[in-house]
Order: C-alpha cells, then structure tokens, then sequence
C-alpha cells in the first residue's frame, strides 16, 4: 500500500518536473514580448506594452510571416504527395531493391542540411536557378523522410479489406478513391503535411545559405535581431508570431486524427 | 498448485458505463478442479479472468485464495497465471528464455531459470525446440510455449482465456490431451474461459454460464446439459427443444400432452418450458398412446442426423444415429425418457432454479 | 516485383538522390579544388591539411556536444514516454507544444532564459558573477541544453508511439508471470523500445552534429563547431576559404555516416528489429 502511494507521488513528481523542463523555456518569450522596460535584476517587466511588437512589426514582420507560410506550404504541396506515393510503392512490398531505396529516402534525416546547401548553392548560382525555388527544392527534400514515415505506417495499418469491399458493392476505382481510400488516409495525410509545413517553417541555415538574404523568413528575420544586443522583446514578440501559427495547426491537426 | 478459488460479490463497471460488465458474481472452485466458464461474447467471461487475475480492479467485491483475501494485491503478487487467446510470446526472447521468465524476474540467474524450465517445456512435448526463435514456431506450438510458461511460474490458479479459439480443430484435439496430461502431473486449479460448450465438456468437470455479467448456472458438466437453469443456458448448451406450456402438481401440459416430470425436479405450478435434449428424443412407431408428428425436415449433423419433427404447432428436434434413415413427410412417434425431462419456469415472478 | 511500383516512388526518390548526390558531390569537389571558383580545377587535399588542427578541435566540439545533448535527450525523453504509459499524459503533452518551436526560437529563449540578465539568474536573486556562464561559457551548457530540450521531445514521441502500440500486451503477460513493475521494465519494455531509442537518439545525433544556428546564438566564438566553421569560411570575403569551408561541411557528413553504421551495428544485434 504504502509502495503504491510512494509510487503515486514519485510519478506525479517527476511529471511535475517534466512539464517543467519542457515549459519553461517558453516562458521568457511570453513575457518579453509584452515587455517594454525590463531592466536587470528584476523579476517582472517594470512597463508592460506593445513596443517590442512594433519594432517587430515595423522590421518586416509581417512580410516574413508571408514568406514562411509560402515556404511551409510550398514545403507541404511538394513533400506530402511525393512521401505518400513512395510509402504506398513500399507498402505494396512490389519495389525492386527496397532497402536501397529506403536508405536513400531517409538518407536527409542524418545527412547535414548545411553541407548540402553549401555544396549546392554553387550550383545555384551557375545553372541560374531562382533562390526561393532552390530553397524549396532542398527543404522538400528534408521533409520527404517524415512524410514517407508517416504514410508507410499508416499503410501498413491500412486493410485492402475496405476497399475491396466497396469494390464489390460496385463502387469504380475513382469511387474508391475518393470515398475510401482518401478518408481512411485522411489522419495520417494531415500529419503528414503538417510536419512537412513544420519542416519550411522552422527552417534557418537552408534559407541562409541558398536564399542569399533575398529570403527573408521569420527565423531569419529573429536572427538578426537575436545578434545583436537590446533586442530582447522584438525577439520575444517575433519568437510568438514564429511558435503560435504551427501551434494552430498542430491542434487542428491533432483534431482531425481524433475525429476518425 | 492446487488452491482453492472463491469469489464473493465480484461487481465490475466499466468506465462511465452504468450497466455492471460483471454483476455480483459468487463461485467457488475447488482446488484440483477445472472449471469451464462459458458464456456468449460480451458476458463478462473475460472481464472475470481479468479480475480474478489482478489485472483490472473490481467495483467490487472480493478474490480469495485459499480463504486469503487478494483483492487488494497487484497481478505480479499474486501468483495466478493467466494464458491468453494470443500465445504473446515475448519476441526478444528464445522459446526457453520464454519459459524460463517468471524464474528470471524472481531473481534466478540464466543459466538456473533455463534448467529450472526445461521440464516445463517437456511437458508440452516441446523440449527440443528449447534455442528456437519464437517467431520459428507455428501458431499451436506459440500456444503450447504459452502454456508451459505460465505453469513455468507455479501459479495457485491457472486462468485460461479461450487458449484453443484460434486453433484448428484437430489441433484442438491435441491440445485437451495436453491439458489432460497436464492436470495429471501438476494438479492445478483451472478456470478456462470458452464459448464453446463440446470444448467445455471435454476439459472441464465444471460448468459456469454467464450471460450479461450474470451467474445464471452453475454445475457439474452433466447437469448442465440436461437440467439447465434457464432457456439461455439451454441454448448455450445447445439445447433445441423447448416447449411451452404449464406445470400442475409435477406434470407439465403441453402440445404433446402431459409429460409427467422426474420427481428431483420440484418445478412450482405455473407456465413452464419443456425441455429435452435431442440426443436422448427417440422416434417410435407411430401408435394412439404415444405423441405423434410428421418429419418436417432433415439435417446433417456431422454423421448423424438431426429430425424436425413437427407436432400440431410444436417443433421437437431429433438426433437420429447413423444407422435409420427416414423420408420427410413420414408420421413417427416420440419417446421422451421421463429421467431427460427438465421444466424450467416461464413464470416472472419465479425465482430462477439453481442446482450446485 | 513490379516496375510500376518504381514509377510511384519516383516523385520522392528523384529529387532526393538529385539534391543529395549534388550537394554533398559539389561540396567534396570543391574541398578537394575540383570545382573552383576561379583557375582551373586541381586535385589537392590543401583544404583539409590546412585547417587539420582546427577542424579536428571542432570536430570533437561537435561530437561533444551531440553526445551530451543525446544522452540527456533519451534519458528524458524515455522517462516522458514511461509516465504517459498509465494514462496520465501531461509530460507528454507539454513535449508535443515544443516540437513546432524552430530551433532558432529554441536558441533565442533559453538565451533570454539562462544568459547572466536571463529569467533564471533573475530568479534565483543571482547578479553578476553568480550566475554561471552558461551561455557563451566554457562548457557550451545553453548549447548541449537546448538540444537536449528539442531532442527529448522527439525522442519522447517516438518511444510513447511503440509504447502504445506493441509493448502494452506484454506488460500484462509479464505482469501474471509475477514480474513486478522494476522487472517488467528491465525484462520486457526497455528491450523492447531499445530499435526505436536507438533511431531516434541517432536521427537528433546527426541532427546535432550539424546544426548551426543554436551554437551560433548561444556559443562562443572559439572554438567552433563544425558548422558554424564552415558557415563563418564560406560566407568571409577571401574566396580561397571556400574550399575549406566545403572540407568542413564533407567532415560533419562522414561523422554522421559513421554515427548512422555504428547504430546500425547496434540493431543488428537486436532480434526485434524489423
């Protein structure tokens, strides 16, 4: 008795302490980014306010969020069909070589982004090739390994049963591509996009290196600020507009999987 | 081995839902017996094993072993092992290092716990497959495995959870010799859960029905298919015939007559069911002193066959051995032993027979 | 086998080799003077021998601080995983917001959280000089945290996955065969989750390994990492520094292949990877 009850509360501890470590480090952003004088070594803003969110704003915020978007969408359009094809060409258990092909498609999970982009945007340069598409071309390549991931699981837990059933109710391939296969896949399709679109996002050496300052994106833009010293709530307020949109998505997402 | 089971008031509510999954279950098992608990998917049979096992709390009510309350005790502490429809023979682990588990979670080290398990493995007529890979092994040697393991621990009871469902019949058949060979040996209490009532009978002395998370019978394997408590044990036994009518001073008048009862039986006065095996209904010359009907329709059951016999607006079944044949459409007579006959009350307001 | 079947694999397939076999072929090249910018191409290894000292030091940063993050981040990330088992998943939940943070924003908070003027030293009343340099200081520790902080993350995720799905039927199996709850750990779940830790510390290892912009925030200026070295000779103003810079990114590959074969060895041994 006395053992489960210690077990109770060593776990409830340890919890605590887990919610903790992965919490706190979120704290400084939020409130930084309403902290318009915040000298050391206070423990709370002295003057609360909007400045560090103006600055933001007036530095090009919102055109870096425009870009970010485009790139996680780009990042999404491209890497979601490209993995979910693959993962069914694996499924299916009918490829030639398969476990040559799958180290090369999860070869940009453990290969350096940097020496890519670096040995790449040479090549950039010379064939002329415009920086965004470049950009997204590499982080396309970075996402396909999460996206194959995601869909050859939920292959595998896919059952043919379903759609051969419709098939036998008389239902045309189209059909069954439309009302069976794409629902039953629906879940694991939004988790997938939705990592590929984490993968544009978040991303900064790629677009440093092959986007050749033309890119702006918000991790570049907090880059800039984040050098420099006295910057601390322009970072914080831009660190929110960078965390906040994929936190939206993520629920939307997580909505979607719940629902089936 | 051999310990006695008792559970006393064993309630369980499954998350938020109001009806109980089990619903005061009271049983004894003696220790060295077998007991087959049976019942239709969704009675609760599993529910019990999960209780009796620890693996999931009561609402409650209690477990005890040899008059020991363990209701409180987690699975791990209280020494009843449990083998489930899946063999979930641990994949990182030989056929051995499988058999050999509960030694080495004690403490025992490899080499010990796997000469300490070799017997067990032999028991089962497995013992050379001791260094196999589990995933070397067909689908009834996994269960076999399974078995040894769980004997492997020494359990005070050994649950069963529909072990055989997946398995082939003749495969089946190997597998109640086993446990047969086994229950010699070790002499362990058993509790195996079936829905299947021949696999019941084969294994066990015992008969437990639950229907709905309730009791509804409990006896010995005989008294179980001739004197059901209720019409749902009946047909779980797989009992076809029942004829409705009534009970007056130990007759019961129907269809087919007045049926004179076996004095044992003391069924009150009332509306009543009629019910008799069809393996013991025997087809007469037709005659003015028996019941008569006409051969609706034959079936075959396996090699024997089985007769609906239709009497006036009553069905009676018939299972006719191997040797007469008959048409349909042919007029017989039926002889209902009188020792087969049981009546169970129709009445609501009757209390439901038990018979221990 | 099918060759229709390679024809739907092509879409992922073609511009992963491309992007792959381009990018890491030119930097080789340009390491080894085969495609310079000005002159004409000559074979020579002067990028490496040049700079061996340096990029030696900074390879074993870079291998440094990638152990320590790594071994933090299976370690807490295993320990999330295990407390999300029983049903109460807090640990777990507060793992999943930090995913969609970018490493960069990562980089910046715990800046803003553990510099000398950060949340922590405000909190514990520390002025300067008591608080530790954690930041820019000698043990790289807002660096090697921060990883460990995203890393645990993931590696919590992929662990609670296998957790959920193929170790749960054994606990109970383990659990009648009177294993208690330190056993069953040590006998069933940690054998059976060791494939998937083994992964994932790997995949966030060479993630580590070449990452740029956390050090490049919360580090030092000398010595460097790997990347941040080859990031600095190849964006400098001497145009004889490129090929150094691609020596140092053709380093931080071969160190995560050999990291990649030395965990594949790992999984071989192991019977349940399949």
């Amino acid at each position: 008795m006395i053992a489960a009850l210690a077990r109770t509360t060593i776990g409830r501890a340890v919890r605590a302490v887990l919610v903790l470590w992965f919490l706190l480090p979120l704290v400084p952003i939020l409130l930084w980014a309403f902290a318009n004088r915040w000298p050391f070594p206070d423990l709370l803003p002295q003057q609360w306010g909007l400045d560090g969110v103006r600055s933001g704003l007036d530095a090009g915020a919102p055109n870096a969020f425009v870009v970010s978007a485009a790139l996680g969408l780009a990042v999404a359009a491209i890497a979601t069909p490209a993995g979910a094809l693959a993962a069914r060409a694996l499924a299916s258990g009918r490829l030639p070589l398969p476990r040559v092909i799958e180290a090369v498609l999860f070869a940009p999970l453990i290969l350096p982004a940097f020496a890519v982009a670096l040995g790449l945007d040479v090549l950039v340069l010379r064939t002329g090739v415009p920086s965004p598409l470049a950009v997204v071309a590499v982080l396309s390549v970075a996402a396909i390994p999460y996206t194959t991931y995601l869909m050859r699981v939920a292959f595998g837990a896919y059952d043919k049963g379903f759609e051969e059933e419709a098939r036998t109710l008389g239902a045309s391939r189209a059909t069954v591509l439309v009302r069976v296969h794409i629902p039953l896949l629906a879940p694991a399709l939004s988790g997938a996009a939705f990592l590929a679109f984490l993968v544009g996002w978040t991303d900064y050496v790629v677009t440093l290196l092959i986007g050749g300052g033309r890119v702006v994106s918000v991790p570049i833009l907090v880059a800039s600020f984040a050098a420099g010293t006295g910057n601390s709530s322009v970072v914080a307020a831009l660190s929110m507009a960078a965390v906040i949109p994929p936190l939206i998505l993520l629920t939307v997402v997580a909505r979607t999987g719940r629902s089936t | 081995m051999s310990t006695r089971l008792e559970l006393r008031g064993l309630t369980r509510h499954h998350r938020d839902q109001h009806v109980p999954a089990l619903n005061r279950l009271d049983l004894d098992v003696n220790a060295g017996r077998c007991l087959a608990l049976l019942g239709p998917s969704g009675s609760g049979k599993s529910t019990a094993l999960r209780l009796i096992a620890g693996l999931d709390a009561p609402t409650r009510g209690t477990v005890l072993l040899d008059g020991d309350d363990v209701t409180g005790a987690p699975a791990e502490q209280r020494g009843i092992g449990m083998v489930f429809q899946r063999p979930l023979l641990f994949p990182h682990l030989s056929v051995i290092d499988n058999v050999a588990f509960a030694a080495r979670a004690a403490g025992m080290s490899r080499r010990d716990s796997r000469a300490a398990s070799q017997r067990y493995l032999e028991l089962v007529q497995l013992g050379d497959y001791a260094d196999r890979s589990v995933a070397d092994i067909s689908g009834g040697q996994a269960q076999r495995v399974a078995l040894a393991r769980s004997l492997a621990a020494e359990p005070k009871v050994l649950l069963l959870d529909e072990p055989f469902s997946a398995l082939d019949s003749a495969l089946r058949a190997d597998m109640y010799a086993l446990l047969r060979a086994i229950r010699d040996a070790l002499n362990p209490t058993i509790v195996l859960v079936t829905h299947d009532q021949s696999e019941a009978a084969a294994v066990a002395e015992e008969i437990a029905v639950l229907i709905d998370g309730v009791l509804e019978h409990h006896s010995d394997v005989r008294t179980a298919y001739v004197r059901p408590s209720t019409l749902a044990v009946h047909r779980l036994m797989g009992g076809l015939n029942e004829i409705p009518g009534r009970v007056a001073a130990g007759v019961h008048h129907s269809e087919l007559g007045a049926q004179v009862l076996p004095v044992d039986i003391s069924a009150p006065d009332g509306p009543a069911t009629l019910v008799i095996r069809q393996e013991v209904v025997r087809l007469v010359e037709p005659s003015a002193s028996s019941i008569t009907g006409t051969i609706e329709s034959l079936q075959s059951a396996g090699i024997r066959q089985r007769a609906h016999i239709q009497v006036g607006s009553s069905s009676v079944f018939a299972e006719l051995p191997p040797q007469i044949s008959f048409a349909v459409g042919t007029r017989v007579g039926l002889d209902l032993p009188t020792g087969a006959l049981h009546a169970i009350s129709t009445d609501s307001n009757a209390s439901r027979v038990f018979q221990e | 086998m099918s060759w229709r079947a390679a024809l739907w694999v092509l879409p992922a397939l073609l511009p992963v080799a491309t992007i792959l076999l381009a990018g890491l072929g030119s930097a080789l090249l340009q390491s080894l003077g085969l495609m310079p910018l000005v002159g004409a191409p000559e074979l020579t290894i002067e990028a490496y021998r040049m700079n061996t000292g340096d990029l030696a030091t900074s390879a074993a940063l870079s291998l440094a601080i990638a152990t320590a993050a790594t071994l933090i981040g299976v370690v807490v990330g295993v320990t999330t995983a295990l407390t999300a088992v029983t049903g109460r998943r807090f640990a777990l939940w507060a793992g999943t917001l930090t995913v969609p943070v970018p490493h960069l924003i990562g980089a910046a908070t715990m800046g803003l959280l553990l510099a000398d003027s950060g949340l922590l030293a405000r909190l514990f009343g520390l002025s300067e000089g008591g608080w530790p340099a954690l930041v820019g200081g000698r043990w790289w520790i807002a660096v090697v945290l921060e990883y460990a902080w995203k890393e645990s993350a993931f590696i919590a995720l992929v662990v609670a996955a296998v957790l959920a799905t193929r170790v749960a039927a054994y606990d109970d199996t383990a659990a009648v065969l009177g294993a208690s709850r330190r056993a069953r750990l040590r006998l069933v779940t940690f054998p059976l989750i060791r494939p998937a830790v083994v992964a994932a510390a790997t995949i966030s290892f060479t993630y580590t390994l070449g990452s740029y912009e956390v050090a490049l925030l919360l580090g030092r200026v000398y010595p460097e990492p790997l990347p941040v070295l080859a990031i600095r000779l190849f964006t400098s103003v001497e145009l004889a520094t490129r090929p150094q810079a691609a020596a140092a990114a053709v380093v931080t590959a071969v160190l995560a292949l050999l990291a990649v074969a030395g965990a594949l060895m790992m999984l071989r041994r192991s019977a349940v990877w399949r």
